[in-house]
């Protein structure tokens, strides 16, 4: 036992020899959780809408009501400018989309909108103008149709009529509206009371698993490392078996992980006010499970690479695909189906999965079974696959 | 000059030579390219986002003309490349279905709605969207299926409240007649779209995002992410010639420190644009991407390179081993890659940091692309390639004053 300690304690040396060692383990994953969690834009208290810049040329009755409709939007914060200022805010790429409110609009019924071409953003701020118009639209479109079977029935005298019988509707119509029951009812599965749904567990849960499962396969150059020195030979001449080092390695690299981890998650309990302490022993076996997993393919990918620099490419390669492709940087939801059934065969997606469980959805430990179980699987695999491949040259 | 070219050409062929480092220059922004088209939607048909086939589970407990009516909404051809329903009729096995993760979520039509909403109940009679929180975009979008839907219905039922009351108001219709009315206006009435307010594109804006591909802005993104471990693995390279001493046996030689130095800058400079060529090339070739103005293309490459090339020399001038630029090089491509957009333009960034990633070659490398891809030419990225050379120029200024100070080889 001694000797896995001694060994698990050099590699450790080793790998925090440099200082800057320290922001690969904890000052990056940090940063990026913070900033990706929505930490820099002031957390949960901040109004994260989208900027829309608003021109209204018609300032109108029904412009007015499309602002105040604009107002209520969840997506867009609507600010209104003189054309102008609009354009040069526009051009300058500070806003993802402009919408222009015609002095027309009233008869046209027409709006402008301009959205920056490789800006995301920019369609979801053309999808909340499209829901305030609508909102706007039922009262217009009611009045307009009361107005044609009025017109219908008696032709109106002239167009001032018209336009009088028009605004009635609509008032008639608004009034309505605003009196009608709420037909809609959203639900969230699992959570009410114990889980708050926070899109900055998604980004915690995903940076934790990127920052922890990369220098955990970086230990295939720990391996390459000592082969290539000739010390990982020099180290067999003395009464030390194999699995002593193979334990002393991977349970140091585990220890370190497990630390990391646990500053992660104490970084997201008390700084982004996470609900990960909702069940603390199912978080610890999906820790513990993703960090056995990562480690034994590190060790299992150590058969494989030739020298340190090989192994260091490829743990971060492997590393960033196997996060974006297991759902840690954008929602695995978004990929195709086909896509999502092949990646259960990469441990991040199961790691990711099992955590989303436990801060998502509020599963304990018999939640979170089948994902520890996989990431296990995995853990033997590679391991079995590392110890079989083992060599010292 | 020939001497600077030979040490340049000596170090891309080098750089090329190690397989290692191809895995970070070549292998790993083509992978993460392609998992980025797929979270766009960029190769399943062209959708503006990858959602597809959501899975939803329907209980019409309601069976009449509005729950009918929302139900089919969800089996339409309209939506069935979004939308993948399946209906059941126990409301708890429906929600268990959410909770198993098997749906995005549960569209629960009570029984009575069409009664309710139809003869203007206040009763509380509502459809319930019963989400699956671990997936938040697709449960989205069902709830806004679902408000699309009640939108039109509530609006069908003002616009017949109001018709008919208006109508006895002005003495257009006799009070008795107005059921019969009503009745016949309710038949009448199809889709209520008059009166509906429309959304127009500004036309040279929508022209231009005609063609825009996603992937003009994700390949370069990710090209100029691991471009800046390029330049960082090329900055390595001149500490670890001087650690080594043929840096100090190539100066024995009647080869000047500008000479050098040139040719190390000049080699770092070839490499990276000969990865990001090399990765706009493939991304080309095997997914189509269109890029524009080729000539503007070429113009942000090279200027892209000379920026981080910047960085790269900079690097090395005030880091003590290879190590140490390896591992602060990794870190900056990191960092750069966040702020600059690389890792897609929805991070939530406050306005100072917006200010800061323009200190980034990422940022005005990747507006440039995204400019050229949606159709603006080499004239309009001007100021982009004048940031990135000034970039470029400024860095390396202050690289060949520490190095004068230090000298090259000590």
């Amino acid at each position: 036992m001694a000797k896995i300690f001694a060994i698990a304690w050099k590699d450790a040396l080793v790998r925090f020899a440099s200082r800057s060692e320290l922001l690969f383990f904890i000052i990056l994953p940090l940063v990026f959780t913070f900033i990706l969690g929505g930490g820099l834009t002031g957390g949960q208290d901040v109004d994260r809408r989208l900027r829309l810049l608003v021109t209204d040329e018609a300032a109108s009755p029904l412009s007015a009501d499309l602002l105040a409709a604009l107002a209520k939007s969840e997506t867009v914060q609507a600010e209104v400018l003189a054309r102008a200022e609009a354009q040069r805010e526009f051009d300058d790429r500070d806003a993802s989309a402009w919408l222009t409110i015609p002095g027309d609009f009233s008869e046209t019924l027409t709006l402008n909108v301009k959205t920056q071409p490789n800006d995301l953003n920019a369609q979801a701020a053309e999808r909340a103008i499209l829901a305030a118009a609508g909102e706007v639209g039922l009262a217009n479109s009611a009045a307009q149709q009361s107005a044609a079977e009025a017109g219908r029935l008696r032709p109106f005298a002239d167009e001032a009529e018209r336009g009088r019988y028009l605004d009635e509707a609509r008032t008639q119509a608004q009034a309505l509206l605003a009196d009608a029951p709420d037909r809609l009812e959203v639900t969230r599965a699992a959570t009410p009371d114990r889980v708050p749904y926070d899109p900055g567990a998604n980004s915690s849960a995903g940076q934790l698993i990127t920052w922890v499962f990369i220098p955990l396969i970086g230990i295939s150059a720990l391996f390459a490392y000592e082969r290539q020195q000739g010390t990982l030979r020099r180290l067999f001449t003395t009464p030390t078996e194999r699995a002593t080092y193979l334990l002393g390695t991977l349970g140091g690299q585990v220890a370190v992980a497990l630390a990391q981890m646990t500053l992660l998650v104490l970084f997201g309990v008390f700084v982004m006010r996470l609900n990960w302490g909702q069940a603390p022993a199912a978080l610890a076996l999906m820790l513990i499970a993703s960090a056995l997993a990562a480690a034994a393919l590190g060790t299992a990918l150590g058969t494989v690479v030739k020298s340190e620099g090989q192994a260091n490419g490829l743990s971060i390669m492997l590393g960033m695909v196997m996060a974006l492709f297991g759902g840690c940087w954008y929602p695995i939801e978004l990929f195709p189906e086909a896509v999502r059934t092949a990646v259960s065969v990469i441990p991040t997606k199961w790691a990711m999965q099992g955590l989303l469980d436990i801060v998502l959805r509020g599963q304990e430990v018999g939640g979170v079974l089948l994902e520890a179980g996989v990431l296990a699987g995995f853990a033997v695999v590679f391991f079995a696959i590392g110890v079989w491949r083992f060599h010292y040259e | 000059m020939p001497k600077i070219l030979t040490l340049g050409l000596k170090d891309l062929t080098l750089a090329f030579r190690d397989r290692a480092a191809l895995i970070l220059m070549l292998l790993a922004p083509f992978i993460l390219t392609l998992g980025l088209g797929f979270v766009t939607g960029r190769f399943s048909g062209g959708s503006q986002s990858g959602l597809s086939e959501i899975p939803v589970v329907i209980v019409n407990a309601d069976a009449d003309q509005l729950g009918d009516a929302l139900a089919d909404i969800f089996a339409s051809e309209d939506l069935a490349e979004l939308i993948a329903p399946t209906t059941v009729s126990d409301i708890a096995a429906a929600r268990q279905q959410v909770l198993a993760d098997e749906v995005a979520a549960a569209v629960i039509i009570p029984s009575g709605f069409t009664d309710a909403v139809l003869t203007g109940s206040s009763e509380i009679v509502r459809v319930e969207v019963h989400a699956n929180p671990a997936r938040p975009l697709s449960a989205g979008v069902v709830q806004a299926i679902v408000e699309e839907f009640l939108s039109r219905v509530q609006s069908g039922a003002v616009a017949g409240r109001v018709t008919i009351e208006q109508l006895v108001r002005t003495g257009r219709l006799a009070p008795q007649d107005a059921p019969a009315a009503a009745e016949e206006f309710a038949q009448r009435q199809s889709a209520p779209t008059t009166g509906a307010i429309t959304l127009r594109r500004d036309e040279a804006i929508a022209e231009a995002q005609v063609e825009f591909d996603v992937l003009a802005y994700l390949a370069p993104a990710m090209a100029l992410m691991f471009l800046m471990y390029t330049v960082g693995r090329g900055g390595a390279t001149l500490l670890a010639e001087r650690n080594a001493g043929t840096l100090a046996r190539l100066l024995a030689s009647p080869t000047s420190a500008a000479q050098v130095l040139g040719g190390k800058v000049f080699g770092i400079f070839l490499t990276g644009a000969t990865q990001v060529g090399i990765l706009i090339l493939a991304t080309t070739l095997m997914f189509g991407v269109r890029w524009g103005d080729w000539v503007g293309v070429v113009a942000l490459v090279l200027a892209a390179a000379a920026a981080a090339t910047g960085w790269g020399m900079l690097l090395a001038a005030f880091a003590k081993s290879p190590a140490q630029v390896g591992s602060v090089g990794a870190a900056l491509m990191l960092i750069f890659a966040i702020l600059g957009g690389s890792f897609g333009p929805n991070v939530p960034l406050p306005d100072w940091v917006s200010v800061i990633a323009r200190l980034t070659p990422n940022k005005w490398g990747i507006d440039g692309f995204a400019a050229l891809g949606s159709g603006n030419t080499l004239i309009d990225i001007v100021p982009n390639l004048f940031a990135l050379l000034a970039m470029g120029a400024a860095l390396f200024a202050v690289a060949v004053f520490v190095f004068r100070r230090q000298g090259l080889v000590k």
